[in-house]
């Protein structure tokens, strides 16, 4: 009997020295804002190539420290790999990814200003009245094969690919401006000549579409659509490929990795007048999930990797003993947000999307406002992100040039929020429950998609902040496809935790958003039978300023447009933002030249990435 | 003659039954509220036009029951159709089934060289040490879930460096001599043989020293034992003949597990199998591809019980005389 005693009590010792050990071994969690090797500092030490003329060719130099040729970059994708390598038929990203690798476009966008930079153009003029734009081209320079890249390849490209219907057709049908295209000609082998029926300011920057060589795509077009869409997929060869960009795909493997080798007759050369790019080899490994992109990491299979939320606190304890350094990227364009239904109108059975009851509330500004102070974005950031992420008041993201700087952040404030409530005419009883002014109970339902983890934790703690309230909230998670439903075709909804990606350069893409007739005008949605119906006063003004930014060409107009649109959001709060998160990268530090901006990521200026002391596999 | 009736009686056997699973499948990848288009829908910069179009690329303007049928004309064909993405379902799948075949074919190949003799062994030697070993071995090997077991050894790659995480190649793989490819290939498959085998290995061997234990104990056994034949005839000649008929149905569903068996395996160790390809077809609700495995899966299945039916009448005298 003390024998078996004894044997458990060993055993309960060896338990708990076992549990000793895996506590200690598990690193501390840290609140992590300080990951502040920041990318502005570095950006702003960037200065973009320069165009220079040697032997009558007009190369781009790179301003960056020359460096040593060789060596490979393994990067990684996440998901099943590239659908196709045609840069005109690219649905997902991971594929526009990888024909951007290889085709570039006339401009590209300045990684630090978010200006248009030349790339295949050296640059432009826009006429006094903003319809023409005159592109000069580079002279001498060539594609992947030898043959020269002219102003036919660029003519062929916008006329018979992109006006032509050819592939992925969201550039054309962004560029229809009342009904109508704009025009391309050519004059001599090295000026193209683009003209708008409308002034249109966003035609500049998509100039920055790739450019297809016309010697190799000719063919394709000629067959029609159906033979495009399978031309230069990942079956394709890769010495099919004539590329104009720094690298060339080499071989692809399905499920397993792109590999891109360097582009000889690349144009940009360095101070030393070598030609870039410096690396030999570009990597692209296909991994299905996150966890796996960290392992290999970790096992050094990868050399760069982004880093979510929790890792970034684990990441930043093992920086200073282990050979990676983290760039902070900071705010990612995704924003988030709450949203509330303001459809006063009746489907065509004659029944209210939304209970007229409710309606009153969402209708109320200061319902709205109310509902806005209550929510606490701090802790959100704190508890949901890790700390890595910021609290966002404005519908353009933190790192969109267009960003309204006088939009100021406000903390959390029960007290403005309850007096807002009281002033409209709500009460709490003895409960703390809140009622309106006609004796109704505040009751309504918070929808998000189930099993984004990152929205379900956010819409638990809002419905604990708008509990404080007193309102009552019913907070249910649904199947994506269901809640996309709702929000656009039977607009059955009270309160919505959603996210939209947005462009950090050009907020006319949020114009299906914002617009009242728009396709995604969620908080107010009107069916398009119903046209502009029962359009509210500071809706109207949103479609104004719209109508204007687009027309308007120079920055600084476009900038008041802009400003005002986020100004009238921030007020009228159709759409309660909550945070964006931040961007933390990883990257061994052999390689140098690394500059990391905020827009154009880790990896913008592929080409000017060497190795320190290059390893040939 | 009466085994080739019975083969073709099977065959026809199979073509309804093909019907009633591609119509059940079918329907409920169509019922279920996946809508291929919801990503789509909310992208701010696609156009309602674009929209519409994909909705008529992908078929989806029309009522299920016409969908069914254009995809039923085409399949009796031959013509797999497109994904969602417009790839050819049949060349994505015959990217994938090699790499699938060699993993499957390794552990499958492996398990029955070491299991069937293991199981025998156990059973002869039934209550000695080496059984009990062997006993509690295998309950590991069952209890422990595949994919757990996997990520622990991913883990275990990560921690010593001696194994690549996932895969089937290296990077520089073109680059390579024939000696380093086949090393390189050798070194990634390593660790997924090694979950799958363990586990596989568990059940086959308890099966097969169930059978011999069953067999050891029959009279007929005892009756040659009696007539003084050594111990090896017995057991191998008269006992083993006996023991090995239920093995022989097991490898007809281990054949249908050629393709799809590993798929979780696959998945943890990112090997560019049809696990993978078949899953994320599966999330995006893309039907083409999602129909094309299954079909495949359930004509392997059929296949795998022909063949262990055939192999019955051929090694057991009493099935051959019923057929």
């Amino acid at each position: 009997m003390t024998g078996r005693v004894f044997r458990i009590l060993l055993l309960l010792c060896v338990i708990a020295l076992f549990c000793k050990a895996c506590i200690v071994r598990d690193v501390q969690p840290k609140i992590t804002s300080e990951v502040k090797t920041s990318a502005s500092d570095l950006a702003l030490s960037y200065s973009m190539p320069k165009n220079v003329t040697i032997n009558g060719i007009d190369y781009l130099q790179s301003q960056a420290p020359v460096g040593i040729f060789g060596g490979t970059l393994v990067s990684s994708t996440i998901g099943e790999g590239p659908k196709t390598f045609n840069p005109f038929n690219c649905k997902d990203n991971t594929s526009a990814i990888m024909s951007g690798v290889m085709y570039d476009g006339l401009f590209t966008t300045n990684p630090v200003t978010g200006e248009v930079a030349p790339k295949l153009a050296k640059g432009y003029t826009i006429s006094p009245d903003g319809k023409v734009y005159t592109i000069y081209l580079r002279q001498g320079i060539r594609w992947s094969d030898g043959k020269p890249i002219t102003a036919d390849d660029v003519v062929f490209t916008w006329q018979n690919i992109i006006f032509g219907g050819m592939g992925d057709t969201s550039t054309r049908d962004s560029l229809v401006i009342n009904g109508k295209l704009p025009s391309v000609r050519k004059y001599g082998d090295n000026i193209v000549v683009f003209s708008t029926p409308e002034p249109y300011a966003p035609f500049l920057r998509m100039l920055s579409a790739p450019i297809a060589p016309k010697h190799v795509f000719y063919n394709a077009v000629q067959k029609g659509n159906a033979y495009f869409d399978s031309f230069l997929s990942t079956n394709a060869k890769p010495k099919d490929f004539v590329v104009s960009g720094a690298f060339k795909l080499k071989e692809y493997v399905p499920a397993q990795r792109v590999v891109f080798e360097r582009n000889p007759n690349y144009y940009e050369i360095n101070t030393k007048n070598q030609k870039l790019p410096y690396l030999d080899k570009l990597v692209y490994l296909i991994v299905g999930d996150l966890n796996n992109e960290v392992l290999k990491f970790e096992a050094k299979e990868l050399d760069v990797i982004s880093l979510q939320g929790s890792k970034v606190a684990r990441y930043k304890s093992l920086e200073p003993h282990s050979d990676f350094k983290l760039y902070n990227l900071g705010p990612d364009t995704g924003t988030m947000y709450i949203s509330m239904n303001l459809n006063n109108r009746k489907n065509d059975k004659g029944k209210f999307y939304v209970n007229p009851i409710k309606q009153k509330w969402f209708s109320d500004l200061n319902f709205r406002t109310a509902v806005d102070y209550a929510v606490d974005r701090k802790s959100m950031v704190l508890n949901i992100a890790n700390g890595i992420g910021e609290p966002l008041f404005t519908s353009e993201s933190l790192n969109s040039i267009y960003l309204n700087k006088k939009l100021k952040p406000y903390d959390k404030n029960l007290d403005k929020a309850k007096a807002l409530l009281k002033k409209s005419g709500f009460r709490t009883d003895k409960k703390g429950r809140l009622f309106d002014k006609d004796g109704h109970r505040v009751e309504f339902d918070l929808y998000t998609n189930a099993g984004n983890t990152e929205r379900e934790a956010i819409g638990v703690m809002v419905k604990q902040d708008l509990e404080d309230l007193g309102m009552k909230v019913n907070f249910k998670p649904i199947e994506f496809n269901s809640l996309v439903n709702k929000l656009v075709s039977t607009f059955d909804w009270d309160m919505v935790i959603m996210g939209l990606t947005g462009s950090p350069l050009e907020p006319n893409g949020g114009k299906n958003v914002w617009l009242s007739d728009g396709r995604l005008h969620m908080f107010n949605m009107r069916t398009p039978q119903e046209g502009k119906i029962g359009i509210l006063p500071w809706e109207r003004e949103l479609d104004e300023m719209f109508d204007k930014g687009a027309l308007a060409t120079k920055f600084e107009d476009r900038k008041v447009y802009y400003d005002k649109y986020q100004e009238i959001v921030y007020t009228q709060k159709p759409m309660i933002y909550i945070y964006s998160p931040i961007r933390i990268v990883a990257i061994r530090n052999k390689f140098k030249n690394i500059y990391p901006t905020s827009l154009g990521g880790l990896t913008h200026n592929i080409e000017e990435i060497y190795i320190n002391k290059p390893v040939r596999y | 003659m009466d085994t080739i009736k019975y083969i073709l009686k099977r065959i026809l056997q199979t073509i309804p039954l093909l019907i009633i699973v591609s119509m059940i499948s079918f329907f409920i990848i169509r019922l279920s509220p996946v809508d291929p288009l919801a990503e789509l829908k909310l992208n701010p910069s696609v156009s309602p036009e674009t929209v519409e179009k994909e909705r008529a690329r992908l078929g989806l303007d029309k009522p299920v029951i016409v969908q069914y049928g254009k995809w039923a004309i085409s399949f009796v064909k031959g013509d797999l159709g497109v994904t969602s993405t417009g790839e050819k379902v049949s060349q994505k799948l015959a990217e994938r089934i090699p790499n699938t075949l060699l993993l499957t074919a390794i552990v499958i190949l492996l398990t029955w060289l070491v299991g069937v003799p293991l199981g025998i062994i156990a059973a002869v030697r039934w209550r000695s040490n080496f059984d009990r070993l062997l006993t509690v071995m295998t309950s590991i090997g069952m209890a422990i879930p595949s994919f757990f077991f996997a990520v622990l050894l991913l883990m275990f790659a990560v921690k010593t460096g001696w194994f690549p995480i996932g895969g089937l190649t290296s990077p520089n793989f073109v680059d390579m001599s024939f000696g380093e490819k086949f090393w390189d290939i050798t070194h990634h498959l390593i660790l997924p043989v090694i979950v799958l085998f363990t586990i596989s290995l568990a059940g086959l061997q308890r099966q097969m020293r169930a059978n011999m234990l069953d067999v050891l104990d029959s009279d007929y056994v005892k009756f040659a034992r009696a007539k003084g034949l050594s111990e090896w005839v017995v057991i191998y000649k008269h006992a083993l003949r006996n023991a090995v008929n239920p093995m022989i149905t097991l490898l007809g569903f281990e054949f249908a597990g050629l393709l799809s068996g590993a798929a979780l395996t696959e998945y943890v160790f990112q090997y560019p199998g049809l696990g993978r390809l078949i899953l994320e077809a599966v999330m995006k609700s893309d039907i083409n591809l999602v129909m094309a495995s299954l079909m495949m899966g359930a004509v392997m299945l059929i296949l795998g019980n022909l063949i262990a039916d055939i192999l019955l009448i051929i090694t057991d005298p009493r099935i051959r005389s019923k057929a």
